[in-house]
């Protein structure tokens, strides 16, 4: 039952202790406020989106039922996996065990939505009452005729990094390479590994690949199909693209099937652009790699040219850029693109070496937002006074209140900012946030101090 | 009611602590810490988040792998000095989770503990909810944390600032005090409300919790990791002193009930405020208790109602409308529909509450929102949470949003469903999803 932290890749190099830098593995301090989540979360961040597959977390309410269809990963088919299934484990489960219960509801959720597979989440309550989700799943699997798969992911194991690694562990052990039929590599294939489709951002770099011929295997895991992760191993390329919280699993994919691995964002111009040529690199095809070179160029003037407006509204504004996993680094050049300068940056949920990528991306005067609480986050907004926020949604409200504009480009967003398409949206978001009239409004006193003019005011709106 | 299977599908439950989170927060000053992992504070926080677009000041003791083999009684010791020593709050508001109450954490001798090393935090008040994951839902874990914050901070003196006085009349007599005990199904717009009502018969009014001013979206000058805005510590002082207390929900009836055996103050419970009959009932009794007449502005609200009733009584008969909410909520909107003449299809509860099974025309069951799927194909209406849409799309039903979280349709928080006026709105907003 217990899982084995050190199959994790944890320690990939040495520790980088930078102030601000995010520890792997590191203790939150009791009632320091940090607001990481746990590996429960991770697990769930990673597999969720699988959409042909039920999800069933065996653990009590807490665990799906506050979070249960609450990203915004998109599918184009099966809305199977945003049911909230749980186990609900109650008193008598905690006194008695819950193996039974989680047995019978394997079987019922097998009946009832006939998935194609079925992933069964441990939690902290059934792993401290002993269940053993592993040895339920091995047998139920037997009376059925799906993969029944357990993910040993009780939050108390760590962060939400552990638990993507966690998940990453499980794809490759139990569904990577279980498709029947031929091994035989696809030729101009990739999985993007990493990829959720939030707000459909996978939708928005398809057109791309498809234009210039590369076929994408799967996405791991956005808009994926189970069957279509079975035979990921048949790609010729993983491109990774939220950073190193898969690394544990392109590593194990490429010694166990070949298949190299590169890194990449599709967050930005320049960084889209970088990897479609790494990918056109990669996959050694010499045509491909000119046919990208040309159609990249054309793209990037083609969004240049389209953005240019809002370049011109958005430049020299100053922000503060808080978020995690490969946007630390790619919102970097993606805000700098349209001109906008960052004051400070920080991170939570990413590794070090995502950490020291945005670091050496941002300008050396920029500040690194070391207290990741709120407190430590609404400090650095009062000192810094940001024409902008660009951040997750868990600090959209927090920012409000602060009378600064926001963008959230977190798992919460509605609108797809990945590719040139999405530099677009981005753009565009961005400079309705900052120019809405709303901020002149919550700025001014009312009523109006004295020697303030009702029409100064109104013409700084 | 005879278990369907063992599984909960598509959830209508939320946690415990979730409710818990949700009673702190109407308490100025308070810091809430979750004894859990730090994925139990982090979940709540981004649920609340996207119900009420508020930042939710939420703490953790943040539990790893040794806690649970350790336990976690140091770290919730460690976790209080942490966030009294960095945030300075009034008050500490601790809520257990599945994880601590699993390997029974004795919160009560740790904070005795702690006080023997910290003689310094001898005075701040710390209030201990016990809210274990695998009991209840929202309502449940709300209930147990007013009681929590009653029996700790009701009648004492002894926390910091001084007795303060009632507020004394032109005439030299005190302004008495009536205290109201809101059970989460209220809104901080329906609170809102209430405070209103009660302040207009001549009443100066305590609330507990207080959401109507902590969590009804102002835009503060400044967000901060304490509660700001919600009951006050004085004001918990001076329970005692109140006249009566008023509370509503069947939840909210053992809060009222300890504050009349514990300091004798008449308590009254309303299981609703939504319809005429509940509001009828309510008013009476605030103007028997107040001996005053009832004032003109209700009076005119509720010939509205009554005016309401008769325009759209044909509209509301007869309509089949299934219900899956939080128990008390469930209640409320369900007996209001009942006496307008619409039919209730299904009524499936979160939980079964702690407090007495209040009664509707159909028996009320435990069940989640794959129940209300399966039942709701022949009613004309859904009234359910925001993640009742699975089953409303499904159905092609119509799908009129309530409860926690609702996070697709603006401004829920703020909206008011009790009184005359409220619930003039309800039928409004009933009618509105039905065309």
């Amino acid at each position: 039952m217990f899982t084995n932290l050190t199959k994790l890749d944890l320690k990939d190099k040495q520790c980088m202790s930078d102030a601000g830098s995010p520890k792997l593995c590191m203790k939150a301090l009791p009632g320091e406020g940090a607001e990481r989540s746990c590996a429960y979360d991770g697990a769930r961040v990673v597999l969720m989106p699988i959409t042909d597959v039920a999800h069933l977390v065996h653990g009590p309410i807490a665990c799906a039922g506050n979070s249960w269809d609450n990203r915004g990963a998109r599918s184009s088919g099966s809305q199977l996996f945003r049911r909230g299934l749980t186990t609900d484990i109650m008193e008598n489960d905690v006194i008695y065990g819950g193996e039974l219960k989680l047995r019978e509801s394997i079987l019922e959720v097998a009946a009832k939505h006939n998935p194609k597979a079925i992933f069964v989440y441990a939690t902290c309550v059934s792993s401290l009452i002993g269940d053993d989700v592993d040895k339920v799943c091995r047998d139920v699997a037997a009376e059925l005729t799906i993969p029944v798969i357990s993910v040993n992911c009780p939050g108390f194991l760590g962060d939400k990094n552990i638990g993507n690694r966690i998940a990453g562990e499980v794809l490759f052990d139990r569904v990577i390479g279980t498709a029947e039929g031929t091994e035989e590599k696809i030729p101009l294939s990739i999985n993007l590994i990493g990829e959720y489709n939030i707000a459909g951002d996978l939708w928005g770099v398809l057109p791309d690949l498809k234009n210039l011929g590369i076929k994408l295997q799967t996405a791991i895991t956005g808009d994926a199909k189970f069957d279509d992760i079975r035979s990921a191993h048949r790609a010729s390329l993983n491109v990774l693209i939220c950073s190193k919280s898969l690394t544990n699993l392109v590593r194990k994919m490429e010694i166990r099937y070949g298949i190299p691995f590169i890194e990449g964002s599709f967050y930005g111009i320049h960084d889209t652009s970088q990897t479609l040529i790494s990918i056109a690199k990669a996959l050694n095809d010499p045509d491909l790699l000119e046919r990208t070179l040309v159609y990249v160029q054309k793209k990037e003037e083609e969004t240049r040219q389209i953005i240019a407006g809002y370049k011109k509204l958005l430049e020299n504004k100053r922000a503060i850029l808080f978020t995690g996993g490969v946007k630390t680094w790619s919102m970097v050049s993606t805000l700098a693109e349209l001109g906008i300068n960052i004051l400070a940056g920080g991170t939570q949920n990413s590794t070090p070496e995502d950490f020291q990528r945005m670091k050496e991306l941002m300008d050396p005067t920029a500040q690194i937002i070391e207290d990741t609480s709120s407190a430590g986050f609404l400090k650095i907004i009062a000192e810094k006074k940001p024409d902008l926020i660009v951040a997750g949604g868990k600090t959209k409200y927090l920012a409000h209140k602060t009378r600064t504009p926001f963008l959230d480009i977190n798992h919460g967003r509605k609108l797809p900012y990945a590719g040139y398409q999405g530099m677009i949206t981005f753009a565009e978001a961005l400079t309705r946030t900052v120019l809405s009239p709303v901020w002149g409004h919550l700025k001014g006193d009312f009523p109006p101090r004295e020697g303030e003019l009702q029409d100064d005011k109104a013409q700084t709106l | 009611m005879t278990k369907l299977r063992h599984y909960n599908g598509n959830p209508q439950k939320n946690s415990p602590a979730l409710g818990a989170t949700l009673a702190y927060l109407g308490v100025n000053g308070l810091l809430a810490l979750l004894h859990g992992s730090q994925g139990c504070s982090s979940f709540i926080r981004l649920q609340l988040s996207r119900h009420y677009k508020e930042p939710i000041p939420l703490n953790s003791t943040a539990l790893l792998e040794e806690s649970v083999i350790f336990g976690g009684w140091d770290h919730l010791k460690k976790g209080i000095a942490v966030a009294a020593d960095k945030y300075k709050p009034q008050i500490i508001g601790v809520m257990s989770s599945g994880l601590t109450e699993t390997y029974g954490d004795d919160m009560v001798s740790a904070l005795a503990s702690l006080r023997t090393e910290r003689p310094d935090l001898q005075d701040l008040p710390v209030v201990l909810a016990g809210t274990p994951d695998y009991i209840g839902s929202m309502q449940e874990g709300y209930q147990r944390t007013v009681e929590a914050l009653l029996m700790t901070l009701a009648g004492q003196s002894n926390y910091g600032a001084g007795k303060l006085q009632g507020i004394p009349k032109a005439d030299g007599a005190e302004i008495p005090s009536v205290v109201l005990l809101p059970g989460c199904h209220l809104t901080p717009g329906d609170v809102d409300e209430l405070k209103e009502i009660v302040s207009s018969f001549g009443f100066k009014v305590i609330t507990v919790p207080d959401l109507s001013i902590s969590l009804d979206g102002h835009a503060e000058l400044e967000a901060a990791p304490v509660v700001q805005g919600g009951t006050l510590l004085e004001e918990f002082q001076r329970l005692p002193e109140c006249k009566a207390c008023f509370s509503f929900g069947l939840s909210m009836e053992k809060s009222g009930e300890f504050l009349k055996n514990t300091f004798g103050v008449p308590h009254v419970n309303f299981p609703s405020l939504t319809g005429l009959t509940a509001t009828d009932k309510f008013i009476l009794t605030l103007a028997e208790i107040s001996g005053k007449e009832i004032p003109e502005k209700l009076l005119r609200q509720r010939s509205r109602l009554l005016d309401t009733l008769a325009d759209y009584h044909d509209a509301l008969g007869g309509q089949k409308v299934a219900i899956a909410l939080e128990m008390d909520l469930l209640y409320s909107l369900g007996s209001c529909l009942v006496e307008v003449g619409s039919e209730i299809s299904v009524a499936l509860a979160a939980s079964l509450g702690a407090g007495n099974t209040p009664a509707l025309p159909i028996p009320i069951e435990v069940g989640d929102l794959e129940t209300l799927e399966e039942r709701a194909g022949q009613s004309n209406l859904i009234i359910a949470n925001s993640n009742g849409r699975q089953a409303a799309g499904a159905l092609k039903i119509p799908h009129l949003r309530a409860g926690l979280p609702v996070f697709d349709r603006a401004g829920y928080p703020q909206k008011c469903w009790i009184g005359y006026q409220g619930t003039q709105l309800f039928l409004f907003d009933t009618l509105n999803s039905l065309s």
